[in-house]
């Protein structure tokens, strides 16, 4: 009989041996890095590059209703939608438990050096037909007019993992955009107001990185509470003076967020109000990403999209800031006591683990080039595509923006110098 | 218009509510700034409405975001006394996306 703890007798006899019990285990004992980010394939397998038909009449005339959110066959009328992606890339298990970096296989690296030309095979009659997948997604047969759509994850960013179909129609985008702007015509420039037509607003997929993440923070710094406060003067020279305890502050949080949206349009994400309005689209976010479906590219017929340029490490500082953020915000009410405030002076951010997974998402757009003083812009109204949410940037007329300042800044200096008047 | 013309009329109560005095140097410096000032805010506040440059997506409420208990600590380390200051110098406490030094 041995004198060994039998609790130990395993590992006795595994020796040096690494003991595998988990994914990550696994990876470190084949000599793998556990800390690689880990691929999710989201790729719709159902689907090929070339000809897709509709699952009833084998028609290749298919495109979103966005009345219903579904695919619509204009051959049969048939409807359907593909499936959620939400179950497929997150499943049951709890964002707490999020560990690592995981990565949809269409949020993966861009290869700059990936064709931007596709030269698909129509099943229809047998001739090539060449894609520009630079700024397409599908095209149609020159010889058969069946309709080829590229549906395998490129490299070059164009195919997301999933897509959030239209739900707005274009009707209600319309309104939406002449409610916002009737309510800003009084100083609006002129030649906006001569120029409107909403109707020439157009539906954009735009490309986003929806992001969930694991993290925990910490915030330092200094924070008062009056303890005292008393005048001192007499007449008119009374000083209000305070006395103040000061406190070393320091908070920790550990928390979750599911679906944090950040452009990953190196266009988009530059929000320099001086000169761009992009802001206003950042503005109609959030959508309902969790009700995004596999992708199909006949999701993207009669609307036009903008290509992903981002890569995960071209968006981590935006993430990191947005998560460094929400901390500050969490931890706000816990310092209520300090009536006189806080001055945080240091912060930490743990980021445990993140998932991230490309997404097309619908925005209706109404877009007015303005030069003013030399200075181009173009002047967004964006429509949610899902909510409906309107936001919008209109040239304003600053003639008539300083006419109207300057009246009521007359208006008011009379009162103010009648009552001075009336008190000599 | 209605609007501005009610900002015009907040801006007259606000002065008219103003006690002055002949001594009053600070009274009769903010009445004579008054008309400047409303003009100036007035630009300010419908260029604003026009243009929405202070817009954006709000993440921190809209985002759906779980916290566990917050924890941290509290000590008392100095006194401040006879302050003219209404608030701690450098308040951020809700100014959640000015950075503060990146700790490692």
């Amino acid at each position: 009989m041995s004198d060994t703890d039998p609790t130990s007798f395993g590992a006795e006899q595994l020796g040096n041996e690494p003991v595998v019990e988990t994914p990550e285990d696994l990876a470190e004992a084949l000599g793998a890095d556990p800390n690689a980010p880990k691929t999710i394939d989201t790729e719709n397998k159902r689907l090929d590059d070339g000809v897709n038909r509709c699952p009833k009449c084998a028609s290749t005339d298919i495109q979103l209703r966005p009345s219903t959110g579904m695919l619509v066959c204009l051959f049969c009328r048939h409807e359907w939608s593909e499936e959620r992606v939400e179950e497929r890339i997150a499943g049951n298990g709890s964002l707490q438990d999020l560990k690592g970096t995981h990565i949809a296989s269409g949020a993966t690296a861009i290869n700059t050096e990936a064709a931007g030309v596709l030269t698909l095979k129509c099943a229809g009659c047998g001739s090539e037909v060449i894609v520009n997948i630079d700024e397409t997604t599908s095209a149609r047969c020159h010889w058969c007019r069946h309709v080829l759509s590229v549906n395998e994850q490129v490299p070059n960013g164009a195919v997301p993992d999933a897509v959030l179909p239209f739900s707005l129609t274009h009707d209600q985008a319309l309104a939406a955009i002449k409610q916002f702007a009737g309510k800003r015509k009084l100083f609006a420039h002129r030649k906006f107001k001569q120029e409107f037509a909403p109707e020439n607003v157009v539906g954009v997929y735009l490309p986003y990185m929806i992001i969930d993440s694991n993290a925990s923070a910490d915030v330092v710094g200094k924070g008062e509470i009056e303890t005292r406060r008393y005048t001192r003067g007499t007449g008119d020279n009374k000083t209000t003076y305070y006395d103040a305890d000061v406190y070393d502050v320091a908070r920790h949080v550990d928390f979750t967020v599911d679906d944090l949206i950040i452009e990953s349009s190196a266009d988009r994400a530059n929000m320099n109000t001086f000169v761009n309005t992009n802001n206003v689209i950042n503005t109609i976010l959030p959508f309902d990403t969790k009700n995004a479906v596999e992708w199909n590219a006949n999701y993207l017929v009669g609307f036009t999209s903008e290509k992903r340029d981002q890569d995960t490490d071209a968006v981590q500082p935006v993430l990191e800031h947005q998560l460094l953020s929400i901390a500050r915000s969490e931890v706000m009410l816990s310092t209520r006591a300090y009536d006189r405030g806080v001055r945080w002076e240091t912060e930490r951010l743990d980021v445990h683990g993140t998932r991230w997974v490309s997404m097309y998402l619908p925005v209706w757009l109404y877009s007015y080039y303005h030069v003013s003083n030399g200075k181009p812009m173009v002047h967004y109204i964006a429509v949610n595509g899902r909510t409906g949410e309107t936001m919008g940037s209109v040239p304003v007329s600053h003639p008539r923006l300083l006419f109207a300042a300057l009246t009521i800044g007359t208006f008011v200096e009379t009162i103010a110098l009648a009552i001075l008047w009336a008190t000599i | 218009m209605s609007a501005l013309l009610g900002s015009a009329a907040d801006i007259a109560n606000t002065i008219l509510a103003t006690e002055v005095s002949g001594d009053d140097g600070g009274g009769l410096f903010w009445l004579l700034v008054s008309g400047p000032a409303s003009a100036v805010t007035t630009y300010m506040m419908i260029y604003r409405y026009y243009r929405n440059t202070d817009k954006s997506h709000s993440f921190e409420r809209e985002t759906a975001i779980e916290s566990q208990p917050i924890t941290g600590s509290d000590n008392k380390v100095d006194e401040r006394n006879g302050t003219t200051d209404t608030s701690i110098p450098g308040d951020n406490r809700e100014d959640h996306r000015a950075r503060v030094r990146r700790l490692p």
